[in-house]
C-alpha cells in the first residue's frame, strides 16, 4: 500500500461500495440556473460521471461552468432539474452531499491573516475530525502539495501556485468522495501547472477520487480528463472522451485565413470526399480532412478556383479547441 | 455548536495577528476617558448628581458601551470581508448549520467587545472610578454589556450581509454611531437634556445599557443617574428585546444573502 492510499484509509472501501450501488459520482437532469428574466447561466445541462474518473467540463469564461459547479456543490440552488452527488439529491440532502465533497473554488479563497497548516487544522475542526486525525492529516497533506517548509507562514506571503496547493490540500482534508475543481490552474506558470495535474492524477488513480474540474485550457482538459463536457450557452453541446471528440474531427485539420467569396469554395470543399467537417466563423475556416499532407494541393486548388485568395493556411493535428470551434463556431481562448 | 466555535476561535486567532488593530480598539476609549473625562470633569461638576468629583465614574459605563459599539462595527466587517474574500463559500460547502456561521461571528463580536469592557473599566478604577465588589452586579453589568454588544453585532452583521463595500458599510454603521452615543445618558445625565433629546435618548438602548451598568457596577451609581433613573428591571428587558431585534436582523439579513 502506498503512502496515498494510506491517507484515504479505512473509509475507502465503504465508499465504494455506495458508490458501486450509485454506480455515477455525479448524475444530473435538466439542471437549470435561471438568475433573472434575462440571464440563463444553464440551460438544461445532463451529466453522468462515473465514480473514480476525471471529468472536464470545457467552455469559455461565461459558458456556465461554475454555475454549474455551484449547483453541484450546493451553494446555488437549481432553478429546474435534479442533481445528484453519490446518489444523494444536492437540494433536499444537502448535509449529505456537503460530508462528501471537498471542493476549491475559482478565485483563490484563503485565510492570509493564517498560517497554511491553520488553515487545515481549521478546515477539518469545521468537518468535526478530532485533534490526532486533523494533525495527521494536515502532515500527509502538506507533504503531498509539498508545503511542509511553508506551513507556519502566513496564507499571504504564499505565491499564487502555493495558494493553490494549501488549498488543494484543504479540499482533501476530509477525505471527499468527489472532488470539485473550479478551475484548478487559472493563472498558474505551466510549470506549477503541470504540478497540480500530477496531483490530480495520483488522487484519481491511487486514491479512487472522483475529480470534476473546469476549465477553460483546452491542453488542460485533453491531458488531464477521461472525459470532456464541452459547454456553451448553459448547455453541453457535446461529451466524450479527449480521444473520441478529436478523433471526429479528421485526422488533420486545415484552418483558412483568406478574402473573397468562401461561399462556392465552401460548397465545393464540402463535397470533396476525403472532407469530414467544415466550420466557419470569425474568419476562418476549418476543414478536417484524413490526411493533411496530401489533400493540401486539392483544398488550395478548390480555393484558386473558386476564387477564394487563401491568405494564410495552416495544418495541424486537431485539438478540443477544434472541437469547440466545430460545435460553437468560436475560438476558444484562454 | 461546535462549527460556531471554531468559526469563533479562527475569528479570535486572526484578531490576535493585528496586534496594532488590538492597541488601536483599546487606546481610543483610554483617550476618551482620559481626554475626554479629564477635560469634561470641571465642566460638569455642578450637574453631577452629588455635585462631586465623579464625572469619570459617571463616563465610564458610557464608554465602555461605546467600545461594544466599536467592536461590533469590527465583528461586522470581518463578516463582510470573509463575505467579499468569499472565504463563506468555504463555509457553505461544509457540512454544517447556517446558522453556525452567524452565531461564530456574533460570539467572536462579543468576545472582542466584553474583552474591551474590561480594559475600559481597568482603566478607570486606575482613573479613580468608584467600583462595587459585589460579584452579582459585575455578572449583571456585563451580562449587559454583552447584550447591547450582542443586539448591535447583529445590525452591524446584518449590515454587512446586505452590502459588497467596505465604505458603504463602514459610512451607514458611522452614522448610526453617533446618535447612539450622543442622543443617550452615556455623556450627561439625562435631567440636563432638553426635552427632545430626553425622548430621543429613552427609544436608545445606549440609556438602558449604560444606566443599568451604572447601578449594577458603581458604588452609588443609582444616585448617580439623577431624577431621571431608570428601573434596572427595565434595563434587562429592553436590552433583551435588543438582543432578539438584533439577531433577528441578522438572521432575515444572513438567509438572503446565503443559501
Amino acid at each position: 500500500m502506498t503512502e496515498l492510499e494510506q491517507l484515504i484509509g479505512d473509509k475507502e472501501s465503504t465508499k465504494m461500495d455506495h458508490q458501486k450501488q450509485t454506480s455515477l459520482a455525479v448524475e444530473s437532469r435538466g439542471l437549470v440556473k435561471r438568475y433573472s428574466e434575462e440571464v440563463l447561466a444553464v440551460d438544461g445541462v445532463d451529466l453522468s460521471i462515473a465514480a473514480n474518473t476525471i471529468y472536464a467540463l470545457l467552455g469559455p469564461n461565461g459558458a456556465g461552468k461554475t454555475t454549474t459547479i455551484s449547483i453541484l456543490t450546493t451553494l446555488l440552488e437549481p432553478s429546474g432539474g435534479v442533481a445528484k452527488i453519490a446518489g444523494f439529491d444536492v437540494v433536499r440532502q444537502a448535509g449529505e452531499v456537503r460530508k462528501r465533497i471537498g471542493v476549491t473554488f475559482q478565485d483563490v479563497v484563503l485565510d492570509n491573516d493564517l498560517t497554511g497548516r491553520q488553515v487545515l487544522e481549521y478546515h477539518g475542526q469545521l468537518y468535526g475530525q478530532s485533534k490526532q486525525e486533523r494533525r495527521a492529516r494536515t502532515a500527509e497533506l502538506l507533504a503531498l502539495v509539498e508545503l511542509e517548509d511553508a506551513a507556519d507562514r502566513r496564507c499571504q506571503t504564499y505565491s499564487g501556485g502555493m495558494k493553490r496547493r494549501i488549498e488543494l490540500a484543504r479540499a482533501l482534508m476530509t477525505q471527499p468522495e468527489v472532488l470539485f475543481l473550479d478551475e484548478p490552474t487559472l493563472g498558474l506558470d505551466p510549470q506549477t501547472r503541470g504540478r497540480i495535474w500530477d496531483y490530480i492524477r495520483t488522487l484519481k488513480d491511487q486514491n479512487g477520487l472522483t475529480l470534476v474540474l473546469t476549465t477553460h485550457y483546452m491542453d488542460e482538459a485533453e491531458q488531464l480528463a477521461d472525459r470532456v463536457g464541452i459547454i456553451d450557452h448553459g448547455k453541453i453541446v457535446v461529451e466524450g472522451t479527449p480521444r473520441e471528440l478529436i478523433d471526429q474531427m479528421g485526422a488533420d485539420t486545415f484552418r483558412i485565413v483568406g478574402q473573397g467569396d468562401s461561399g462556392h469554395f465552401i460548397e465545393q470543399v464540402r463535397a470533396l470526399p476525403f472532407v469530414q467537417t467544415v466550420t466557419t466563423g470569425d474568419n476562418v475556416i476549418q476543414v478536417g480532412v484524413d490526411t493533411g499532407s496530401r489533400r493540401l494541393v486539392a483544398i488550395v486548388s478548390t480555393a484558386t478556383d473558386n476564387g477564394f485568395a487563401i491568405e494564410d493556411l495552416s495544418v495541424a493535428r486537431p485539438s478540443l479547441g477544434d472541437v469547440f470551434f466545430n460545435y460553437t463556431g468560436r475560438q476558444l481562448r484562454d | 455548536m461546535s462549527a460556531a466555535l471554531t468559526l469563533w476561535h479562527k475569528h479570535m486567532r486572526k484578531s490576535l495577528v493585528h496586534p496594532e488593530e488590538i492597541i488601536g480598539l483599546l487606546l481610543q476609549p483610554i483617550l476618551w476617558i482620559v481626554l475626554f473625562g479629564v477635560g469634561m470633569k470641571s465642566l460638569m461638576a455642578p450637574v453631577m448628581p452629588s455635585g462631586s468629583n465623579l464625572y469619570i465614574t459617571f463616563m465610564v459605563p458610557g464608554i465602555v458601551a461605546l467600545s461594544a459599539l466599536g467592536g461590533a462595527v469590527g465583528g461586522g466587517s470581518t463578516w463582510l470581508m470573509e463575505r467579499v474574500q468569499g472565504i463563506v463559500k468555504e463555509y457553505l460547502v461544509a457540512p454544517i448549520p447556517r446558522l453556525s456561521i452567524l452565531l461564530g461571528n456574533a460570539l467572536s463580536t462579543v468576545t472582542k467587545s466584553l474583552f474591551q469592557a474590561i480594559v475600559i473599566f481597568i482603566v478607570g478604577i486606575l482613573m479613580g472610578m468608584q467600583v462595587t465588589t459585589n460579584p452579582l452586579g459585575w455578572l449583571g453589568g456585563f451580562l449587559l454589556v454583552a447584550g447591547y454588544g450582542l443586539g448591535f453585532a447583529g445590525i452591524a452583521l446584518a449590515f454587512a450581509s446586505k452590502t459588497d463595500s467596505m465604505g458603504a458599510y463602514h459610512s451607514l454603521i458611522f452614522l448610526l454611531n453617533l446618535p447612539l452615543l450622543f442622543l443617550s445618558n452615556a455623556l450627561y445625565p439625562l435631567d440636563v437634556l432638553p426635552k427632545w433629546m430626553q425622548i430621543g435618548a429613552l427609544l436608545n438602548p445606549t440609556s438602558y445599557v449604560v444606566d443599568g451598568m451604572r447601578q449594577t457596577l458603581l458604588v452609588n451609581g443609582t444616585a448617580l443617574s439623577g431624577t431621571s433613573v431608570l428601573p434596572l428591571w427595565l434595563c434587562f428587558a429592553v436590552i433583551a428585546i435588543f438582543v432578539c431585534l438584533g439577531m433577528w436582523l441578522a438572521f432575515s439579513a444572513f438567509r438572503s444573502s446565503v443559501r
